[in-house]
């Protein structure tokens, strides 16, 4: 029997330096190994670009239509009407009251000789009305609450301009608004739940694909595991694998939306015009491309730690 | 330290081994030999942790490794250098990567990789060849990168299993030659093989297995 060697044994495991080095190597070996199979690679890579674009693409739509409504909408403005009998000092009194208010930021009166008369212009109904003996129309408040008042704080504005004693009527049109609002919630919804759906399909399609790859390097895995490397070293390479599809499916993905944007774009503007908007139809830009390869590669990242954990968990030497 | 004390491993229709005790020293050589099916692979494997005993305990260096799972398992197996009659090399890589992937799941740093790992090729006689791929290479030469690549982590035990198997005498003398040498400086080797006239001219132990029992060479 011969001495044992002194300093023999195995060195410390895993010096950081060793640890970036070896994933500096498996990042650069999985995406070399995808260039590699140029058909394979960009086969991934079109179906979770197609997954990503068509949520992506409606989202770009519902953003431009989100941004052309809002141009649309007016104010919210009451008008509130007095009651017939009102004075016009009364009408001033009101006035006052509801200017004090914290959720008005200003009021206007428009006495009704002066409602009347820009009544008649507008219809051009001057001489009918000159007939008429007494005004019918009372003396109106347009009333502007605060920018910062939402929906349900518009709901009480009303309320306590309809407790104003002397106030006859509050007229506020909301419907429109609150029915654009609606289909534009229900759009928002459709398109999350589109995203959801098509990103489930990348995820399961890029799992597929992992577990595929893992499968071809079955023996190379046994080799290393009978040597010593623990799952993590093991599921490395295919982890920068579903990382490097997801990036490049988002890219692929943003390239199609852009396709789409293009094509897009002319007959749109076009129609804006036609409605004197100076909104253009604008698409993902930078940060949009971006967020889309960041999406894919996170995607990628979390098919490949699903399929990699479960499958080498079972892939051990025989 | 390897000891064995009564393992027994069974499997659903026949005993691979029957009530084994051996004890193999620090920095020992041992033949492990018998006819196929005798149990030298069986002994390996549960040496390696590629199974476990169905009875008796198997303790390395004083550690039960019944009690070794999961995570450390590769931490364990990471203890021994293992040359397969196969070669077991890793064909899409060159013989450099090869003998490198020891190095770098132990987390050796890049510079002490290419440090040790052209060492190892040197003592095994491919150093020249550590870009070329492991397919160009000859049966010994794949033999001889197999064992690079066993050894250039220095690991504490080394195991073979019938290295020789596909190998002519004198490439077969040649890989033996290399064991002792890696013996000399203290690594415990084990090595099954059933080529008994090769073993029989080197002056080590040999332990000799028949259908799953020990029967000769239990003292050391």
């Amino acid at each position: 029997m011969n001495k044992p060697a002194a300093g023999l044994g195995i060195a410390p495991r895993a010096s950081v330096v060793s640890w970036i080095h070896h994933h500096r190597q498996a990042a650069s070996n999985s995406l070399l190994r995808a260039l590699r199979l140029p058909v394979a690679t960009g086969l991934t890579w079109l179906v979770v670009g197609i997954a990503l674009a068509l949520p992506a693409s409606l989202l770009v739509i519902l953003q431009n239509i989100e941004a052309v409504t809002h141009d649309m909408r007016s104010p919210a403005r009451f008008s509130v009407l007095l009651e017939a009998d009102t004075s016009l000092n009364a009408a001033e009194e009101i006035l006052k009251r509801i200017e004090s208010r914290v959720d008005v930021r200003d009021v206007t009166l428009i006495p009704q000789d002066q409602a009347l008369a820009r009544f008649a212009a507008d219809t051009g109904l001057v001489g009918l009305l000159d007939s008429i003996p007494d005004n019918p129309l009372p003396h109106t408040l347009l009333v502007n609450p605060l920018a910062s008042v939402e929906s349900e704080g518009l709901s009480d504005l009303a309320q306590g301009l309809k407790a104003v004693r002397g106030v006859d009527q509050v007229v506020f049109d909301t419907l429109w608004q609150a029915r654009l609002a609606g289909v534009l919630q229900a759009g928002r919804r459709l398109v999350m739940g589109i995203g959801l759906l098509m990103m489930m399909g990348a995820v399961l399609i890029l799992a597929n694909t992992i577990r595929l790859a893992i499968e071809a390097r079955r023996d190379e895995i046994v080799v290393i595991k009978l040597i010593g490397a623990n799952d993590a070293y093991a599921r490395r390479p295919f982890l920068y694998t579903g990382l490097w599809s997801g990036f490049g499916g988002g890219l692929l993905g943003a390239i199609m939306v852009g396709i789409f944007f293009i094509y897009l774009s002319e007959p749109v503007n076009q129609l804006l015009q036609l409605y004197s908007s100076d909104r253009r139809f604008t698409g993902l830009g930078i940060m949009g491309v971006l967020n889309m390869m960041f999406l894919g590669g996170a995607l990628g990242l979390l098919s490949a730690w699903h399929a990699a954990t479960t499958q080498l968990r079972e892939l051990e030497p025989r | 330290m390897i000891e064995f004390n009564r393992v027994s491993k069974r499997y659903v229709d026949h005993d691979a081994l029957r009530d084994v005790s051996l004890t193999i020293g620090t920095g020992e050589m041992v033949f492990l030999t018998g006819h196929s099916g005798a149990g030298k692979t069986t002994f390996l494997r549960l040496l390696m942790l590629l199974e476990r005993a169905s009875m008796g305990s198997l303790r390395v260096d004083g550690r039960d490794t019944a009690r070794i799972k999961g995570r450390n398992i590769g931490r364990y197996r990471g203890e021994f250098g293992i040359v397969f009659q196969d070669h077991q090399l890793l064909y899409d890589r060159s013989v450099l990567e090869n003998v490198a992937l020891p190095l770098e799941i132990a987390g050796f740093r890049p510079r002490d990789i290419q440090r040790r790992t052209r060492a190892a090729l040197d003592k095994v006689g491919l150093l020249g060849r550590e870009k070329a791929n492991p397919a160009v290479l000859s049966g010994g030469e794949q033999q001889r990168l197999g064992i690079a690549r066993a050894v250039v982590a220095r690991p504490r035990f080394l195991i073979a299993d019938e290295p020789t198997g596909n190998l002519d005498p004198q490439l077969s003398a040649e890989i033996m030659g290399l064991f002792e040498a890696f013996n000399r400086v203290g690594v415990t080797v084990i090595v099954a093989s059933h080529d008994l006239a090769l073993i029989s001219r080197l002056r080590h132990r040999i332990v000799t297995l028949k259908a799953g029992r020990l029967v000769a060479g239990a003292g050391q």
